[in-house]
């Protein structure tokens, strides 16, 4: 099976830990090379972030897992790349705004 | 397992589970009430007139003990079901189980933490007040035991207080003086049940 490249991922959090925490011990996962977490939406006792991770071979397990000993919640896996290199998806005419 | 990783582990636990404020707030008010119980044990006695000092030192330990015990027990037993409150609430946020997680054991270390303090400030503020007691031996003299505890008590409001306006970043010197106060008017009026025989 192909390496996973890229992961990005919309995950329903506490406060606490804070991202960087996440952040954190994120990055220090095998086959990791960088992370990064936006929060676009803060409720009064969690936080909803969009978790950016790219590296040479990501296992899912491995990311589920440290997010939930955080205490978080994966909503949506909302992009995966896989293979040699990384691709982005590729424009079509329903993604052209008028 | 060593120590640097649990003091780090227990470091994250504090930053999740908001250990430190709690810790420092229950410290101070326990071993406020520890060293004003132990000037009421000290002028208990002296206005009995008592002269023995083995009945001081073990009144004044039993003290110690039960503030201690009450201490503990209650903290865990409050801190236990504030903090399951808080985190069933979490979870009902979450939708998941949180109490495999890292914050369901900090959560837990928090109310183990609290509790030992809760219990120890009172135990130790006290049994530092009863320290001339323990020393009556050395200092023969039953009113020197009773003059230096009750000043070792002041001085430990003092610093109690230093504590607390250092923590408020107010004046050290101002606050120390606002809890003597409190010792002195305990002293004084206790010293009205003096007893004339």
């Amino acid at each position: 099976m192909g390496k996973i490249r890229r992961l990005v991922l919309d995950v329903l959090k506490p406060h606490e830990p804070s991202i960087i925490v996440l952040a954190g011990q994120l990055s220090e996962l095998s086959g990791i090379d960088g992370v990064n977490i936006s929060i676009y939406e803060i409720d009064r006792k969690v936080e909803n972030a969009k978790i950016t991770l790219e590296g040479s071979d990501l296992i899912y397990e491995d990311v589920l897992k440290v997010i939930e000993e955080n205490g978080g919640a994966v909503h949506s896996i909302d992009e995966v790349v896989a293979g040699k290199i990384i691709i982005e998806d590729a424009e079509t005419p329903q993604d052209v705004r008028r | 397992m060593n120590l640097l990783d649990e003091l780090q582990r227990l470091k994250e636990y504090s930053g999740i589970a908001e250990i430190g404020d709690i810790a420092r707030r229950y410290f101070a008010m326990n071993a406020f009430d520890g060293i004003l119980t132990m000037i009421g044990v000290l002028m208990g006695n002296y206005s009995a007139h008592v002269e023995d000092a083995t009945i001081v030192v073990s009144t004044g330990l039993a003290t110690c003990i039960a503030m201690g015990i009450s201490g503990l027990w209650g903290a865990y037993l409050t801190e236990a079901a504030e903090r399951k409150r808080a985190l069933i609430a979490l979870e009902g946020f979450t939708l998941t189980d949180l109490s495999r997680t890292k914050i369901g054991r900090a959560s837990r270390a928090a109310v183990i933490i609290v509790a030992l303090i809760d219990g120890f400030a009172p135990f130790f503020a006290a049994l530092v007040v009863l320290t001339p007691f323990l020393l009556s031996a050395i200092l023969r003299d039953i009113n020197l035991s009773y003059y230096l505890s009750l000043g070792m008590a002041l001085v430990a409001l003092f610093a109690l207080g230093a504590f607390l306006g250092k923590v408020s970043k107010e004046s050290i010197l101002l606050s120390g003086l606002k809890m003597i106060v409190a010792g002195l008017m305990s002293i004084a009026l206790s010293h009205f049940l003096r007893v004339s025989r």
